[in-house]
């Protein structure tokens, strides 16, 4: 008997410590606004190993001189971010102060507006232009987050390989048709790709930024303004640059599906190991591979993106790298709003991130960070300040409606098609705009 | 314990003594896991595909047969189904017979033989670890192991671009990774060859049966049972084949490896459209059950009992 009642006890113990790991409750502390309690926050961004670094440093300043307030972080890759996110939005418990993108819409649901922290001055808004608000406002004018960083697409390059290849530096006005020749004399002259691709960009730097620069100014983009559907109506527009990227893949100047996969982040980007002439950034990219090549001594340059034609539209547009939010689960919105305030603001805190997320918005933090910029930021700098003196329309849509993700794995793969002789490259436009007008629907 | 056929008022003292009553404890863990692991998971999976849920929205709608209807005008959908196909009817055979070959060698009697059957099981134990994948994914690069040698051996114009081109040979590397992790097959198929009688073969020698018939007249017909079972439990597992596809190719070039399972797992996480992908993993559930029972059906024609003779 007394066996059995050691085994009984036994089970019980295991079923109990079983049920204490499933049935944690989130049975935090009432929210609460006294500055003597102790708050906890949870924060979480992606990135790499750099950013991870300077985060961390810049969070435990910022606990050293709020000893009320403990923040508990955690940091991925982006796919891991997001797979993250997508179980934490699913139990409703998501990261009091977490990192958004331009696919903010699909996380809509979990994301607290600021206006009200901006309205009573818990986020200090008076170094940051309104232009640079906006830049993270949903279409209604509601502040999603407040941003990291400006940011904006171009075309870093090999200025070495261009010489040897005896092709003329790009210029602001260069066109695709440059473009493609000067990648297609690199392959020639250096057997290397011409361009390169890291994929993550080319979608949004290419293939969208080509239907923003046809007609007239503002008349086209790939999705419209709110987002409800296609900004274009003539599939045939994306057509001829289908054609390019699959004939340059044909003709082995830019790399194929294979040869894509082994490109995993922007520091093996093929421009940087030297094997390619050219190659997608978002601009806050262009520092981190400036001092990788500059070690191997060779020197970098930033191109703006080609146009259709050289008077017509640039089609690049600013905007937000990435933002900080707070997340509706919080407990503590208002310590949450608070941290984000002093993250975009203080000087201190920025000299230590040193505008890796992008160009700080703050005008304040933004002159300290430039007076002290190393070669490679400076080139950025002078980039962004470039691009902002093209013309703009006077509205543009600078994100992505949700699902985006399925659209661009489409694309990609209608190109893969045309390389391959399935379909043609027109066939490939009217695919790829049924893939977008889906989902709308 | 006498029985007895009076019934007596309830006593906790009795019912917690009660030998139903341990085994129901002890068993608790798991059905706790089932319960919340498997049952409740499959049974929300089954009402979220006729939902349109998507991770976020708090109004889910339902929508009937409509991601049913809309999986069969997908063409990414078909096309993964048709890839899987491909990938099931020629890696299934092919491992089996890699096992059976592998585990009949090392029947005789020879003191190296334990040591060899656990080398070969060693692939099967790193079997669907990413680190393998991610090995795999490097020797069939571009600049990997196998072209390095392969051009080596048959000049720079021989260089085969695995995962490029047009990207019919994708498949294959991934197709190569399954059958080189034959040994949980070969280990039972080895269990299988001990268990037939050495006098089988000693009177069919004595007839003057040679190796060859020996082994199909005998060791095949006893093994068929055998053969049965790691047939079903391969083909299943085959058919959800995510990992290699996930980490070596992506799905890619032009989705020719674009494995079920693995755009159930993008629908869900990447495209953010979860009553769809569960819709898709409800129809590949459907697939799998005719599959394994046709298996079943015909098995009754060439499995052999010995019961039955």
């Amino acid at each position: 008997m007394k066996k059995k009642i050691l085994a009984l006890l036994m089970a019980a113990t295991m079923v109990l410590s079983l049920a204490a790991c499933g049935g944690k409750k989130t049975d935090e502390p009432k929210a609460s606004t006294s500055a003597e309690e102790k708050v906890t926050l949870r924060m979480a961004w992606w990135g790499s190993q750099t950013r991870h670094d300077r985060t961390v440093q810049v969070i435990q300043m910022y606990m050293k001189d709020h000893p009320n307030v403990k923040i508990e972080y955690e940091f991925f890759s982006f796919d891991d971010y997001f797979t993250k996110l997508k179980t934490l939005v699913a139990s409703d418990n998501v990261w009091d102060v977490f990192q958004l993108g331009g696919n903010f819409p699909d996380y809509m649901s979990k994301i607290y507006f600021l206006n009200d922290f901006i309205k009573d001055g818990t986020i200090d808004t008076s170094k940051i232009s309104d232009a640079y608000l906006k830049i993270t406002q949903d279409t209604d004018g509601n502040q999603i987050g407040i941003s990291n960083g400006l940011n904006t697409y171009g075309i870093a390059y090999d200025v070495d390989m261009f010489k040897a290849a005896g092709v003329p530096l790009p210029t602001e006005t260069w066109t695709w048709d440059d473009y493609a020749d000067a990648a297609r004399k690199i392959k020639k002259a250096t057997g290397h790709f011409g361009t390169s691709s890291f994929t993550s960009s080319e979608f949004a730097a290419g293939c969208t930024t080509y239907i923003g620069q046809q007609g007239k100014l503002g008349e086209f983009g790939f999705f419209n303004l709110d987002l409800t559907g296609m900004g274009f109506t003539d599939p045939q527009m994306l057509a001829p640059y289908i054609q390019m990227r699959a004939d340059l893949i044909k003709e082995g100047a830019s790399p194929d599906a294979g040869a894509e996969m082994e490109i995993t982040n922007i520091e093996n980007d093929f421009l940087v190991t030297g094997e390619a002439g050219m190659t997608w950034v978002a601009v806050n990219q262009f520092p981190t591979i400036y001092d990788i090549c500059q070690a191997q001594g060779r020197t970098l340059a930033l191109a703006t993106l080609p146009r259709v034609t050289k008077d017509g539209n640039a089609g690049s547009k600013i905007q937000s790298s990435q933002m900080l939010c707070v997340s509706k689960d919080s407990k503590h919105k208002k310590e949450a709003a608070e941290f984000i305030s002093w993250f975009q603001n203080s000087t201190e805190c920025n000299n230590v991130l040193l505008g890796e997320r992008g160009i700080p918005v703050n005008e304040d933090v933004r002159v300290a960070l430039q007076a002290s910029a190393n070669a490679g930021q400076k080139i950025m700098y002078d980039y962004v300040t470039l691009v902002g003196t093209f013309k703009t329309p006077e509205k543009v849509n600078v994100l992505s409606p949700a699902g985006q993700d399925q659209v661009v794995d489409l694309y990609r793969n209608y190109i893969q098609q045309v390389v391959s002789g399935e379909i043609t490259a027109s066939k490939a436009a009217e695919l790829t705009y049924k893939a977008g007008q889906s989902l709308f629907k | 314990m006498t029985e007895n056929k009076i019934k007596k008022p309830f006593s906790f003292k009795r019912f917690i003594y009660n030998d139903n009553t341990v085994g129901y404890i002890f068993a608790l863990p798991f059905i706790l896991g089932f319960l919340g692991f498997s049952l409740v998971p499959m049974i929300t999976s089954l009402v979220y595909s006729f939902t349109d849920m998507t991770f976020g929205d708090d109004e889910i709608q339902f929508i009937g047969f409509g991601n049913f209807i809309k999986l069969f005008q997908d063409e990414v959908f078909l096309k993964s189904v048709r890839v899987t196909f491909k990938y099931v009817i020629i890696s299934v055979p092919m491992k089996l017979t890699f096992a059976l070959l592998v585990a009949f060698l090392l029947t005789r009697k020879s003191r190296l033989v334990t040591l060899y059957r656990s080398l070969y099981y060693v692939p099967s134990l790193v079997g669907g670890s990413v680190a393998v994948a991610l090995v795999w994914r490097q020797i069939f690069a571009r600049r990997g192991l196998f072209n390095v040698v392969w051009t080596d051996l048959f000049g720079a114009d021989a260089k085969v671009n695995w995962f490029g081109g047009n990207g019919k040979l994708a498949i294959y590397p991934l197709i190569l990774m399954s059958v080189w992790q034959f040994g949980s097959s070969m280990i039972i198929f080895a269990a299988g060859l001990k268990e037939i009688p050495e006098s089988y073969y000693e009177a069919a020698m004595i007839d003057g049966a040679n190796g060859f018939h020996r082994f199909f007249k005998i060791t095949l017909p006893c093994l068929s049972p055998i053969i049965l079972y790691n047939l079903i439990m391969q083909t299943i597992s085959a058919f959800m084949v995510f990992t290699q596809a996930k980490i070596i190719t992506e799905g890619g070039p032009n989705n020719e490896t674009m494995m079920y399972a693995l755009y159930v797992y993008n629908t869900a996480i990447s495209y953010d459209r979860m009553g769809y992908a569960c819709a898709m993993s409800w129809v590949m559930l459907v697939i799998m059950v005719i599959i394994t029972l046709i298996i079943f059906k015909t098995s009754k024609k060439w499995v052999f009992s010995e019961a039955d003779s």
